[in-house]
């Protein structure tokens, strides 16, 4: 009764509209009714009391939900984020890329593959990478000689990798559903994920995406004879000499040292992960308001405004979906969803496959955050009893998650991209198979070689790492 | 009726063992009519989320270490003092004799009723070097639990405490963030500290219990049989949860060992430094006249 | 509703500056931590506490603003596929929803506070119950902004976002 009610409420105040948050809150404050209903007939309670019993329960689970102290990193990661893209630092990463290979065939196409990635680094999220990089390149672009399509999609793919590289609040938002994780592979007892680990884990298959999009923006430069002009004629420009470029990456480097100050304070011993985030906060705000002086007041209001605004987004989602997490172990739901996908195969491969597959159809529909929390929890105990640990199993949901990001119907990133382009998405749509290719085989990757993602923490850290 | 329990560890963890246990005492006692259902791995949430569900009568039982209830209960916090016991005989002798039954007929006022206690072994400190007096400590940054009385506990023997949460505490060690820690031999080993601080001295300063504790709003609506029956249950599982304790122990430390760890026995450390550094810490959580006199019953047990 | 804008534009914007003075303060009292820890070897006890009680702030009131300038993720693509009409009450039945939630939210934590009101928080001496605190005034806020949100349905106006 409680699972169908939480099932098809769920299903059904999505299709209203509900924003997503409050739709997986009121679908669990049924199942809990249906819950707390049963509890007041046993104990003879009276309908006030069942209430604010059954209120208090459910609220008390998400409340402690977001009472976690690896989540300060999301406002943190989100704040600086913003103070680099309102302090200028965006413009000065950009510039370099764009000196260095913007002469090339397709060069502002490479260029901002280059700068996106940079940036994914910088930012906390792929969505603020493309708003970042999008919003000062995709303009650019379609003005030199590039078509809008093109310019979307290179721009929306290479931002993928802000889910991967340190300053990613996915991340830290994974580390959380994770932490309940527990199991053996071979000898070794699994328990929870180190954030740590985590951190150097995304960086090989970041780098990898960058290779296959640099390779895909290539390709499709030269099919399509970019840049040209209305009528045909290339526009490609000549090299500004090795002077220019050496004097734009100096500029470009102080904002890109942030991802340096994250690892290597975490690397010393002088802060943990979560708090790595407050530093790189206090580096941003010295570097835009002390050295560049680009942070006026009035940025620094917004860049706070829109920190805090997208913190209480996310981490109500997190809140609603400890309720879910709460609900589902009540259901024994994970455990049904493991028998059932276990009495249809016992081939690691095999299963890896359906799990991706059953993770790329749920990012058709959920956003980043509320894919991690729902899906983590579902399929992590699966995943370890087929060999795949944590650390793996996170890269590998990332990704999965982060296609979802450029997929309609709900794309974050697409939109985004898209937006800024003026482009709808049909069109967006047909020229995107090669970046699709770029991030499928990095989930491909991930899924069936461990070490493509367990090989650079292991060393780093100098412990195994599943 | 289906009693839930919460716990944080696995399945096959002592305590969790111990408490399917009592259900499984109860269902006989009952009939079949009353069972216990445990939920491990911290399904339900953290220890402090699930004291929370229980006191709100959301969840119906859960088994916390003490340190759980050092903000609730001030009793909780007595048999946490160090080196309050002589050694695990004396704890057995007080704590499942009539001392412990005082603490947990305390937990009474605060809305819980606790049914047992469970020893957890005794917490040492382990460092990348040997602590075999306080003055090995000084200046070390110790990583301790979000909890007054144990930052009281480290400063008073000269160290610097830093509380910091459990999962990050593998990393701190490895990276210098912190220089020692503490836990007994089954956390030291499932957290694979050893890996990272390899050199575990046995100062056995401390020797909080687990408590398996029922919801209060729960319990007032239960006949006067099934509570005596829990009751008795959960007394019943205390012989049960010891063995299977002493199993883990020695398991533990078997393993830490295997895995390169080098233990100072009890033997070397100077424990009279340790415990005269530590006498202004139990003046200061045993304030009331109640509260001492409860740790001088404990003492004066032979 | 002219009331009602004009109080809501006034707690959204209160909202904003509370929530940005807390993320201001969590960032002085990280780096406060690790100062006195890595430099001084005295990291200060209640850190972590102080950190947790700043951050659900700021995460209840950023939220509680996200519902007034409809920040909050959603799918509005197939309800956009409707005519009018059905759409128009769908988007009453979703605000409503919203709306409930808060309601649901304001009694649940107020019930919190008074179960958890002698529970003392480790290293801050003070109650449990203050954690309860901006999750029950962001109760009041969503409900408020959601009737808001309604009214405004109603007359065919649009809410202005008071938010960056
Ligand atoms: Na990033
Ligand atoms: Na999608």
């Amino acid at each position: 009764m409680a699972l169908t009610l939480l099932c098809l409420s769920f299903v059904v105040f999505i299709l209203l509209g509900v924003p997503v948050a409050f739709a997986i809150g009121m679908s669990c404050l049924l199942a809990y009714g249906v819950e707390g209903a049963e509890k007041a007939f046993m104990l003879h309670q009276t309908f006030g009391d069942a209430v604010m019993t059954t209120a208090a329960g459910a609220f008390q689970t998400m409340i402690s939900g977001m009472n976690i102290f690896s989540f300060l990193a999301i406002p943190f990661f989100i704040f600086s984020g913003e103070l680099m893209l309102h302090g200028g630092i965006a413009d000065k990463i950009v510039n370099f890329a764009r000196n260095l290979v913007g002469h090339w065939r397709g060069g502002l196409g490479l260029a901002n593959v280059f700068a996106c990635t940079m940036f994914g680094g910088v930012s906390g999220s792929p969505v603020a990478d493309t708003s970042a990089m999008g919003g000062v390149l995709i303009p650019i672009m379609k003005k030199e000689g590039y078509s809008a399509d093109y310019a979307v999609n290179v721009t929306t793919h290479a931002s993928l990798s802000g889910a991967l590289m340190p300053t990613s609040h996915n991340m830290i938002i994974y580390a959380f559903a994770a932490a309940t994780a527990s199991g053996m592979i071979g000898d070794n007892v699994i328990k929870g994920v180190s954030i740590g680990d985590l951190m150097f884990s995304g960086l090989i298959p970041c780098f990898w995406i960058m290779t296959c999009c640099l390779a895909a923006a290539y390709y499709q430069a030269v099919k399509f004879g970019f840049p040209k002009s209305a009528d045909g004629v290339s526009m490609v420009k000549p090299f500004p000499g090795w002077g220019v470029v050496g004097k734009s990456f100096l500029q470009a480097i102080p904002g890109l040292m942030v991802v340096a100050i994250i690892l290597v304070s975490v690397m010393k011993g002088i802060a943990t992960a979560t708090e790595s985030a407050a530093i790189a906060v206090t580096y941003s705000l010295l570097l835009t308001g002390v050295i560049y002086r680009t942070l006026t007041r009035e940025k620094l209001l917004k860049a706070l405004a829109r920190a805090a605004k997208t913190t209480g987004v996310i981490l109500l989602l997190i809140g609603v979906s400890n309720m879910l997490r709460f609900q589902m172990t009540w259901l024994e739901i994970p455990e049904a969803m493991s028998d059932a996908l276990l009495a249809t195969t016992t081939t690691p491969w095999l299963m890896l496959l359906y799990i991706n597959i059953i993770q790329v159809f749920l990012g058709i529909f959920l956003d980043m955050a509320a894919h991690i929390l729902i899906t983590a929890p579902l399929f992590l105990p699966l995943a370890i009893k087929m060999g795949v640990g944590p650390v793996q199993f996170g890269v590998m949901l990332l990704l999965n998650c982060a296609l979802g990001l450029v997929h309609p119907p709900v794309g974050t990133v697409q939109f985004v991209g898209c937006a800024i382009g003026e482009v709808p998405i049909g069109k967006v749509m047909k020229t995107v198979w090669p970046y699709y290719l770029a991030i499928w085989t990095a989930i491909q990757l991930v899924t069936y070689v461990p070490s493509f993602s367990t090989w650079l923490p292991s060393v780093i850290n100098s412990h195994p790492v599943f | 009726r289906e009693f839930r329990s919460a716990d944080v560890h696995a399945k096959d963890y002592p305590t969790n063992m111990a408490v399917a246990f009592m259900g499984d005492q109860l269902k006989t006692a009952s009939g079949g009519k009353d069972r216990i259902k445990v939920f491990g791995d911290s399904m339900l949430g953290s220890e402090k989320d699930t004291v929370e569900q229980v006191k709100i009568g959301a969840l119906d039982m859960v088994r916390v270490s003490t340190a759980a209830f050092h903000g609730i209960v001030p009793e909780s916090m007595i048999p946490s003092l160090p080196f309050l016991f002589r050694d695990i005989e004396h704890f057995r002798k007080t704590m499942y004799g009539p001392a412990g039954d005082k603490i947990l007929a305390a937990f009474e006022k605060a809305g819980f009723v606790a049914l047992c206690m469970y020893e957890s072994g005794a917490r040492s400190v382990y460092a990348k070097k040997p602590v075999k007096s306080p003055a090995d400590m000084k200046g070390m940054k110790i990583r301790v639990q979000q909890s007054d009385l144990w930052v009281s506990l480290v400063s008073a023997l000269g160290a610097s405490p830093t509380p910091m949460p459990m999962a990050e505490v593998y990393t701190g060690l490895k990276t210098g963030l912190v220089d020692a820690a503490e836990n007994n031999y089954p956390s030291y080993d499932e957290a694979k500290h050893y890996e990272s601080a390899p050199v575990y001295s046995e100062t056995m300063h401390v020797m909080s219990p687990e408590v398996v504790v029922f919801s209060k709003k729960v319990w007032d609506t239960l006949t006067k049989e099934e509570q005596t029956a829990l009751r008795k249950a959960a007394k019943d599982s205390i012989p049960y949860y010891v063995k299977l304790w002493e199993a883990k122990e020695k398991e533990s430390k078997a393993t830490v060992i295997k895995g390169g760890a080098k233990i100072v026995p009890a033997a070397e450390i100077n424990k009279a430094a340790f415990v005269e550094a530590e006498k202004p810490v139990w003046d200061k959580f045993a304030a009331t006249p109640e509260l001492k006199a409860l740790v001088q019953e404990i003492v004066n047990t032979k | 509703m002219q009331w009602l804008t004009a109080v809501n534009s006034r707690l959204s914007r209160w909202a904003m500056w509370i929530a940005s003075a807390c993320i201001i303060g969590l960032v002085i009292n990280v780096d406060y931590g690790v100062i006195m820890r890595y430099g001084f070897h005295e990291a200060p006890p209640f850190m972590e506490e102080v950190a947790l009680l700043l951050s659900i702030s700021v995460a209840m009131f950023g939220a509680s603003a996200g519902v007034r300038d409809a920040g909050h993720i959603g799918v509005d693509s197939l309800v956009g596929l409707l005519p009018e009409k059905p759409r128009f009450w769908v988007g009453v039945c979703a605000g409503s929803l919203t709306g409930l939630f808060a309601l649901c939210l304001l009694i649940g934590c107020s019930v919190m506070v008074t179960e958890t009101y002698e529970h003392s928080i480790p290293t801050l001496g003070i109650s449990e119950a203050w954690r309860y605190i901006p999750p029950i005034i962001a109760g009041v806020l969503i409900l408020l902004f959601s009737i808001e949100h309604l009214i405004a349905m109603f007359k065919n106006e649009k809410v202005v976002a008071s938010w960056h």
